[in-house]
């Protein structure tokens, strides 16, 4: 996943791949990644949970616009099943004005 | 000889259930690897193999999002196996895996969506998509004009590509790709692996 996103990266497309292998992710050098220690086959989490689902996407959008250096794995910190997730605050995604 | 026929029979309905021929070993391999430690320790060895990919290309490619989110287009790809129920499904036979992808229409209906990639557990991501390819999220975020509108098509790819088909990988599928995107002005893509 990462060697696609560097590809596409080259050809000026901006990614951020959520990650489930830290270590991979940082192997190959992936451009952006938001990082959580959740089971294989969950980048989003458990089915039928929006609010971690959103809360990934929001963290993932956040780095995309804010990131600054190449290589940066934000470790989002998020527990396995032992978190409770509020709807994100969509109005303060970042990223350059219009 | 009779625990051996005990055994096809449960294969039988696992296949039948999975939709995918997984063996007893695969699907205990699935459990295994879907503790998070576990995963970790697999990513670590892995790591060890990958890092030889980008050797002698240290430097990591990185492009700024130029625009407003509220103004960009963005697409999923994913390397969960995700591809539409008509399309043929990834290649589960070649022990380097498939490097091919499937393009999945924006306007899909979920239904016609599937998943193959014996790799790891997707009962989840079969009962509800959006924990591997959040197609539905992205569209309430265009529709909420945090993002500003998505690619017509996006892109399904498998993970766990090695040897011959990772060289088609970077070749062949992954620029392909990469000019599609191009040629539709697309300009961030959220990428999930399986």
């Amino acid at each position: 996943m990462g060697l696609i996103a560097r590809t596409l990266e080259r050809a000026d497309i901006a990614t951020v791949s959520v990650s489930l292998a830290r270590d991979l992710t940082e192997a190959v050098g992936a451009p952006r990644a938001v990082f959580v220690k959740w089971p294989l086959g969950h980048p989003l989490g458990e089915p039928h949970a929006p609010l971690q689902q959103r809360t990934v996407i929001f963290r993932a959008l956040s780095l995309l616009v804010t990131a600054s250096q190449p290589g940066v794995i934000e470790d989002l910190g998020l527990r396995w099943r032992r978190e409770v997730y509020t709807e994100p605050d969509w109005s303060k995604l970042e990223g350059i004005k219009p | 000889m009779e625990s051996g026929i005990l055994v096809k029979l449960r294969n039988e309905a696992i296949l039948s259930f999975m939709g995918e021929p997984k063996t007893w070993l695969e699907r205990i391999l699935n459990r295994v690897y879907a503790i998070p430690s576990v995963a970790q320790l697999w990513a670590s060895r892995a790591a060890r193999r990958s890092a030889a990919l980008v050797a002698g290309d240290s430097l990591i490619p990185f492009t700024r999002l130029d625009k407003p989110l509220s103004a960009a287009r963005g697409v999923l790809i994913t390397t969960g196996g995700v591809h539409l129920k008509t399309q043929p499904p990834f290649d589960m036979e070649n022990r380097d895996g498939d490097a091919s992808y499937r393009e999945i229409p924006d306007n899909v209906a979920l239904d016609e969506i599937t998943i193959t990639h014996k790799y790891y557990d997707h009962r989840d991501a079969d009962a509800d998509l959006n924990v591997i390819f959040p197609l539905a999220h992205f569209h309430e975020l265009v529709r909420r004009g945090v993002v500003g509108s998505l690619a017509s098509r996006h892109f399904g790819f498998m993970g766990h590509i090695e040897g011959e088909q990772l060289a088609t990988l970077m070749q062949r599928s992954a620029p392909e790709v990469a000019a599609k995107l191009r040629a539709e002005g697309v300009d961030f893509a959220f990428l999930t692996p399986a």
